[in-house]
């Protein structure tokens, strides 16, 4: 096999298949990109066996096959060439010789046969706007839990409907919700629902960032994978399986007591205060009282903290307990001036709402308190 | 001036078994297992200690030494129970009771002449109200403090009374091998006789500074042990004051190595739920869980997870630790030794939940109830299912779960 691309090609799509391929080396060949030469162009695919990307660069193809190499290697080394046409030739021993300019390296790689297969794309169920599920998974991923032994909660929840397109995630403490009206273009009655893993939104965000925002994704799915097709590139995941919970149980229905505040005078406050709070914990206290907020902190370790907002609020006086974490975490993913709180007393959920009334979309932020 | 006794029971093991099996009076008894088991003595009758039995040793070892000596399982219940025994006697002596292990406890009499007569008539009644009431012989050492408590109850054995008169401590140690001082063991001793120094007395002549130099705060510490003073470690505490533990862990060497999935996770389980059961008792709640893992060549791993939010919830340790267990078992390697522990200690974790809080709550009240079970009726009233197919027979250890006025 043999082809010429452009260096700044070969790179931009190496670079895409970074997040997928695995650092550990318990399976060497996972570690490696397999390149394929066809036609007018070569198709990189990289896979740790729970998510796969293959992306394709145009390039003159002198002679067709494949093989492959370590991915992260052929990046560092490609990336420090310089930019102009590189020529790659697979060896009679699965070795790559590349020449570039005055530079001639043959980097060591492994025969094409042993490197997995990944599943074919089935028929598109819809299509997605990639700004929309890019900033969908910025608004909920934070709330995905961390711990590994809950499953179910290692991703989010994405449902397709005829109305539109919801994305749920919660670590058993928080929960984000968002809602978002999308014209129906495919087949997706009677909807669909799927759990996507928290590497793969990762990925998906990257492509979205590489795209045109107002490109539409192709998705598909079939009984363990889902499949979305930015343009030429394709990222597949394995689906979590098991139960998620039933959000719909814990989203708050008679949370009457309500603060609204400007989002840049709370998050500063709770930023302050917060270097007081207990480090492990996060815990501060947050008063709702009239015509202001109040939040406090304090360790035995480093002292005590405390600021107050003005804000509207409507209800009797309030003090719960919050992880300052949590609350930060809606905060900062917001593009809205105004939040609100929704509160019903110290042992209930409380809701974060981005403020003004004329959102695209449905967000939903629902957090516990802590015992104070 | 202080007068602590230490309380320390003869034979404890075996002379419970003897209570049970009348019988095994004035034979060589060795408790803790069967002669072709693995594991170790955990306590030997006097006429076993005349082969060189003694507790620690391996079981199959024993056998060697002392053929015709009666093997017999441990009964932790029962130790327990008669521990519980003891310690309610002492308490009416003192009020400053600290059991150190299962079968020995520092009491603090300082202040009781008054009820109970000078230290050796208090002794003597100590001495035959025991024997009254646990029908059980214990030796008691006097002191100043609780190391020289502690070293006269051991020259006192068995069924003495040995008392330091104030001031003659340094004389009383000075012959005594360094060996026998708490908390120098094979490591001390051998650099302590690198050094020319064999007895207490060797020890005693050195100057604080130079000890210093050498094993830094340890040195100090052991300048004053040789001098009869409570130095070091947990000898600088009071009696029955309480010490938070650290860490709390269990483990399992299996009898035959296993590589059944079903039985490795069953174990882990009844582990898990003795490391919960501890956290409980101490009122602690764990951020840290760690597996221990042995393959069949004794090459050991550790792997250890920091959770969100501290639990002491045996069905949420088991979770951690399964995971742990499934992302770091070689399937098919046979395993030696598992281990479960616990570290990181917080009060409770402040966050409520969102989903789960029926459960977990309804975990907490369930396992309290079983607690209280476990209270009356011994550790294996209750169990979780999981745990069922990993249930082991709890080694005899002096050290078990909740000891009356211990520090935790």
């Amino acid at each position: 096999m043999e082809f010429t691309v452009s260096k700044n090609d070969l790179v931009r799509e190496l670079g895409l298949s970074q997040g997928v391929v695995e650092k550990k080396t318990t399976i060497p060949i996972l570690s490696n990109v397999l390149i394929e030469a066809q036609g007018d162009r070569i198709i990189l695919t990289a896979t740790d066996l729970e998510l796969g990307i293959r992306c394709t660069c145009p390039a003159k193809v002198k002679k067709e096959g494949a093989g492959t190499v370590p991915a992260k290697r052929l990046l560092d080394y490609t990336r420090l060439l310089p930019d102009a046409d590189l020529n790659l030739r697979f060896l009679e021993n699965h070795w790559a010789s590349i020449t570039c300019g005055r530079s001639r390296t043959k980097m060591a790689g492994m025969s094409r046969e042993s490197f997995p297969e990944l599943p074919q794309m089935p028929e598109a169920l819809t299509e997605i706007p990639v700004g929309l599920l890019a900033s969908m998974i910025s608004r909920t991923s934070f709330a995905i839990s961390m711990e590994e032994s809950r499953f179910t909660l290692n991703g989010a929840l994405l449902l397709l409907g005829s109305a539109g397109i919801t994305m749920v995630a919660t670590d058993g403490h928080r929960l984000a919700y968002v809602e978002s009206p999308m014209p129906a273009n495919g087949n997706l009655t009677p909807g669909f629902r799927a759990l996507v893993p928290k590497k793969a939104m990762g990925e998906i965000v990257k492509l979205a960032e590489q795209s045109a925002p107002e490109l539409k994704l192709v998705f598909a799915g079939d009984d363990n994978h889902l499949f979305f097709k930015f343009g030429e590139r394709l990222l597949i995941t394995r689906k979590l399986t098991g139960n998620f919970p039933d959000y719909e149980r814990v989203l708050p229905k008679d949370n009457t007591n309500v603060a609204k505040l400007k989002k840049e005078e709370i998050r500063s406050a709770i930023e302050r205060v917060a270097q007081f709070a207990d480090e492990r914990s996060r815990a501060i206290r947050v008063q709702f009282g009239q015509g202001e907020v109040r939040v406090f902190s304090s360790s035995v370790e480093t002292g005590e903290s405390e600021e107050s907002v003005p804000g509207e609020y409507v209800g009797p006086d309030l003090e719960i307990g919050f992880n300052a974490q949590y609350l930060l975490d809606f905060l900062r993913a917001i593009q809205q001036d105004d939040v609100s709180f929704a509160l019903k007393d110290q042992k209930s959920a409380g809701e974060l709402r981005p403020g003004s009334e004329e959102t695209k979309d449905h967000y939903r932020y629902v957090v516990m308190p802590m015992r104070i | 001036m202080k007068t602590i006794f230490h309380v320390d029971m003869d034979a404890f093991f075996v002379s419970v078994e003897e209570l049970f099996d009348p019988s095994l009076k004035g034979k060589a008894v060795v408790v803790g297992g069967r002669p072709n088991e693995r594991g170790v003595v955990s306590a030997a009758s006097y006429e076993a200690r005349k082969f060189g039995v003694h507790s620690a040793l391996p079981l199959r070892t024993a056998y060697k030494l002392c053929p015709h000596a009666i093997f017999v399982d441990g009964h932790p219940d029962r130790y327990r129970d008669c521990s519980q025994r003891v310690f309610e006697v002492l308490h009416r002596f003192s009020p400053q009771v600290e059991m150190a292990s299962i079968d020995e406890a520092y009491v603090d009499m300082t202040g009781t002449e008054r009820l109970h007569g000078p230290p050796l008539r208090a002794a003597h009644t100590l001495h035959e109200a025991m024997r009254a009431e646990t029908q059980l012989n214990c030796s008691i050492g006097i002191g100043t403090s609780r190391l020289v408590a502690k070293i006269s109850s051991d020259q006192a054995k068995p069924n003495g009374i040995l008392m330091v008169i104030p001031g003659q401590e340094a004389r009383f140690l000075a012959p005594l091998d360094v060996r026998k001082v708490p908390g120098v063991g094979k490591v001390t001793e051998r650099n302590l006789n690198v050094l020319g120094i064999h007895k207490v007395g060797d020890l005693a002549k050195l100057d604080e500074s130079s000890l210093e130099s050498r094993f830094g705060k340890w040195g100090l510490a052991l300048a004053g042990k040789a001098r009869g003073l409570d130095a070091g470690g947990w000898f600088d505490s009071e009696v029955g004051e309480d010490i938070e533990p650290k860490s709390i862990s269990h483990e399992h060497t299996y009898n035959e190595d296993t590589s059944d999935s079903e039985v490795l996770e069953a174990t882990l389980a009844r582990l898990s739920e003795m490391v919960g059961r501890r956290l409980r008792e101490n009122g602690l709640h764990a951020r840290t869980l760690q597996l221990k893992l042995r393959y069949q060549d004794f090459s050991t791993i550790t792997r250890a997870h920091t959770l969100e939010q501290p639990t002491q919830v045996d069905t949420e340790i088991f979770e951690e630790i399964r995971a742990l267990f499934r992302k770091n078992w070689r399937a098919g390697r046979k395993v030696r030794l598992l281990g479960v522990h616990a570290a990181s200690f917080e009060a409770a974790g402040p966050q409520l939940d969102l989903l789960g809080e029926s459960k977990h709550e309804r975990w907490e009240q369930a396992l309290a109830a079983a607690d209280r079970l476990r209270d009356k009726y011994g550790e294996s009233a209750v169990s979780l299912a999981s745990g069922m197919r990993g249930r082991f027979r709890e080694r005899t250890h002096e050290n078990p779960a909740g000891l009356p006025g211990k520090p935790k």
